[in-house]
């Protein structure tokens, strides 16, 4: 017999695992068969003699108590008491600088420095109670970084996730927001779908604003609003050169598309 | 033995698996993420642009400064992306520097704006010095955006040219990317010197001025992507000729002559080839040429009569043109080698085919219901390529004609008798903002600049 090469060399023997192996198979073998004896806790029991399984047992009554009729609540709004919302404070009137007095020669010179001391104004819009907000209506004020994805995703959640690019530079997440939404083109979509999920697209936008890497990194379920989403990014050429301020080299986007006919 | 990941010992691997796994979340966690979405509201940027505050005051600053303030704020209501917050709404407070801004006082009601413009405008020593910020009201913690500072000779011209430099920096910042158009120009035809000449001005009637001075029937103007020569058919003493003016020298430039009348020349958008459409073969076909005029190739061939070619400038493979093989004129497609002929129009009269920059429109001008009794109005139409989509734009004004597209994508540009006499026109890609640019003489065949 010629000498065969032992094609399978190993570093040593393979008993050790082997063994091992054989016993792991042997335990789950087991489990499988005989899982049912062991004890996890309250165990129904199917459809036996003795009591139990939930049957409601009926007995003979006279009279029923019936619900009683819905008892007349006081409308909030016909009294003359005060409503459930609050209005905000009213705010204290800042002290003018200018107020205190002093020497004209100083006033001046202490004028930028105070102006350097004062704290940044709140960004929310403050509406002053019983005044009807009058002038042109205006963007939603508020940081630009809160907007909530509510989609469902494996357990992770969203909510105001846009992180420091997104207070920072506002305009120009909206820039891409309108330019994104005005590449979508809805009619690709299949006329017989009336309302679908959410698709969730994800890009990189690189310093030269390019949209890259374009992925669906969760599908709507329907093939031809992914595509169609995806063919709105494709058109893009650029979102415009990501702002100077900012370090880094690229942005990652998460974007979703909410079809209604 | 060869160590490997697998035969280290399980300690060993399970260390090395877990820095690997926080290694890679520490650096995924170190880049900036943006989530956002569709259906949360596109309205318009609001847009504050009060005047510049003047530093110098003195007569001559004052009218450079009226110039440069309602050039400024006219660029940026033309630019169809903004809401211009109204002049009275405006605080009494006006800023000349960053110091000098109440963000509150601009960002709240009534201005109510999204983002606001300021600077200032001094004359020192015969140069104009503007400095600009754009600053947006609702980020106190980092608001400027943009800050620029342009210095130039003093001249009402400068003072116009600055502004649209600055708000063409406004705009390509807040509008995607997408370069303002304030420093394009529109060519066209005008009678007024007594001729059909080819006229040149800015991209709102500004600085009208005549280029050609043949002295016969100049037509159909059409500038080189790059701005330097403009292509228009003329009636020379060899019949109908493409000519070549040449805005570098001042001058025409020599360009092939070829047999027939030959009319409505079209650059591609490298700038490599142009189309037009001559009668050589006996009726016109359209042909195709490189940029100096060699290289003559029929794009079409058969009955009917095939005129007024423009390329698809995104892709530079299609070209749309105007064919009467059917009787009435109607707009075709074709590759650019002339095969795959495609229909686009179904009925009326339909002419002048104009592409857009992002080869997804195609505007003309459609006589819907054509013949007798029929009420025959041509209206400026835009038709989505892909889905034969169309929208109407102009309504009950006349006869408009010629339409062509600026480079943002967002402006058309058309002629209209509305008035009672041929002028140009302009409006927004939706039909909105119709404005007149012309007055005086006669003015047709509007072409828009390609940057």
């Amino acid at each position: 017999m010629a000498a065969d090469v032992d094609i399978f060399a190993s570093e040593g023997s393979v008993r050790g695992p082997l063994l091992g192996s054989l016993a792991l198979h042997v335990a789950v073998f087991l489990l499988a068969l005989f899982g049912y004896l062991i004890p996890f806790g309250h165990r129904e029991s199917w459809g036996g003699t003795t009591g139990g399984g939930g049957a409601i047992s009926a007995t003979l009554v006279d009279t029923i108590p019936l619900p009683a009729p819905p008892v007349e609540t006081q409308n909030v709004l016909a009294n003359e008491s005060k409503g459930l919302t609050q209005s905000p404070p009213k705010e204290t009137p800042k002290e003018e600088p200018k107020a205190i007095p002093i020497p004209a020669r100083e006033a001046k010179r202490k004028g930028p420095n105070e102006e350097r001391k004062k704290p940044p104004p709140k960004e929310v819009a403050k509406v002053e109670p019983n005044k009807i907000p009058f002038g042109e209506g205006g963007p939603v004020s508020g940081p630009y970084g809160t907007f909530s994805a509510g989609g469902a995703k494996g357990g992770l959640s969203f909510t105001g996730g846009t992180g420091d690019f997104g207070s920072r530079f506002g305009w120009y997440v909206d820039a891409v927001r309108r330019k994104v939404s005005q590449n979508w083109l809805e009619y690709e979509v299949d006329p017989s779908i009336v309302t679908a999920h959410r698709v969730y697209i994800t890009f990189d936008i690189t310093r030269s604003g390019q949209p890259v890497n374009i992925q669906i990194e969760q599908s709507s379920g329907v093939p031809s609003l992914d595509i169609s989403a995806l063919r709105a990014l494709q058109r893009i050429d650029t979102f415009g050169p990501l702002p100077q301020e900012y370090s880094g080299n690229y942005v990652s986007v998460e974007f979703w598309f909410d079809y209604k006919r | 033995m060869t160590r490997t990941i697998f035969t280290m010992p399980w300690m060993k691997r399970f260390t090395a698996f877990s820095l690997f796994f926080l290694s890679a979340v520490t650096l995924l966690s170190a880049q900036a993420w943006i989530r956002t979405g569709t259906g949360l509201g596109v309205e318009k940027i609001r847009l504050a642009v009060p005047d510049f505050k003047l530093i110098t005051n003195d007569t001559g600053t004052q009218n450079l400064a009226m110039t440069f303030n309602t050039t400024l704020a006219d660029d940026l209501q033309n630019a169809g992306i903004f809401d211009m917050v109204s002049r009275s709404f405006f605080p009494l407070q006006v800023p000349g520097a960053p110091q000098e801004v109440d963000l509150s006082a601009w960002g709240n009601p009534p201005p109510n704006a999204g983002m606001l413009v300021f600077g200032n405008l001094a004359v020192q020593q015969g140069y104009l010095n503007v400095q600009g910020w754009l600053y947006d009201t609702k980020n106190p913690q980092l608001p400027q955006v943009l800050g620029k500072q342009y210095r130039e000779q003093a001249t009402d011209e400068n003072a116009r040219l600055i502004a649209h430099r600055f708000a063409d920096e406004i705009i390509f910042r807040l509008g995607g990317g997408v370069p303002g158009i304030a420093e394009s120009k529109i060519y066209f035809v005008s009678n007024r010197s007594g001729a059909k000449e080819i006229w040149q001005m800015d991209y709102d009637g500004a600085n009208q001025k005549q280029l050609t001075h043949l002295g016969s029937i100049a037509l159909s103007p059409r500038i080189s992507p790059d701005g330097s020569r403009v292509a228009f058919c003329g009636l020379t003493k060899g019949g109908w000729q493409i000519l070549m003016y040449s805005l570098d020298l001042g001058r025409l430039v020599s360009f092939p002559h070829f047999a027939g009348d030959n009319y409505s020349p079209a650059w591609s958008s490298d700038g490599q080839n142009i189309a037009f459409s001559s009668s050589r073969s006996g009726h016109p076909e359209i042909y195709a040429v490189n940029s100096f005029g060699a290289g003559l190739h029929a794009l079409t061939q058969g009955k009917g009569p095939d005129v007024s070619p423009v390329w698809n400038p995104k892709t530079n493979a299609e070209i749309a043109f105007v064919s009467g093989r059917t009787k009435l004129p109607q707009i075709y497609t074709m590759a650019s080698d002339g095969t795959n002929l495609v229909r686009v129009t179904d009925q009326g009269y339909a002419v002048s085919p104009a592409w857009s920059p992002n080869g997804q429109f195609l505007a003309f001008a459609w006589i819907r219901h054509y013949g007798p009794g029929a009420p025959g109005a041509s209206d400026i139409y835009v038709m989505d390529v892909a889905s034969k989509q169309w929208v109407q734009l102009t309504h009950d004004a006349g006869r408009n004609d010629f339409p062509s597209w600026s480079p943002d994508n967002r402006h058309i540009v058309f002629q209209s008798n509305r008035t009672g006499k041929e002028e140009i026109w302009t409006m927004l890609a939706d039909g909105s903002q119709q404005r007149q640019l012309t007055t005086k003489g006669e003015n047709s065949q509007p072409n828009w600049s390609f940057k």
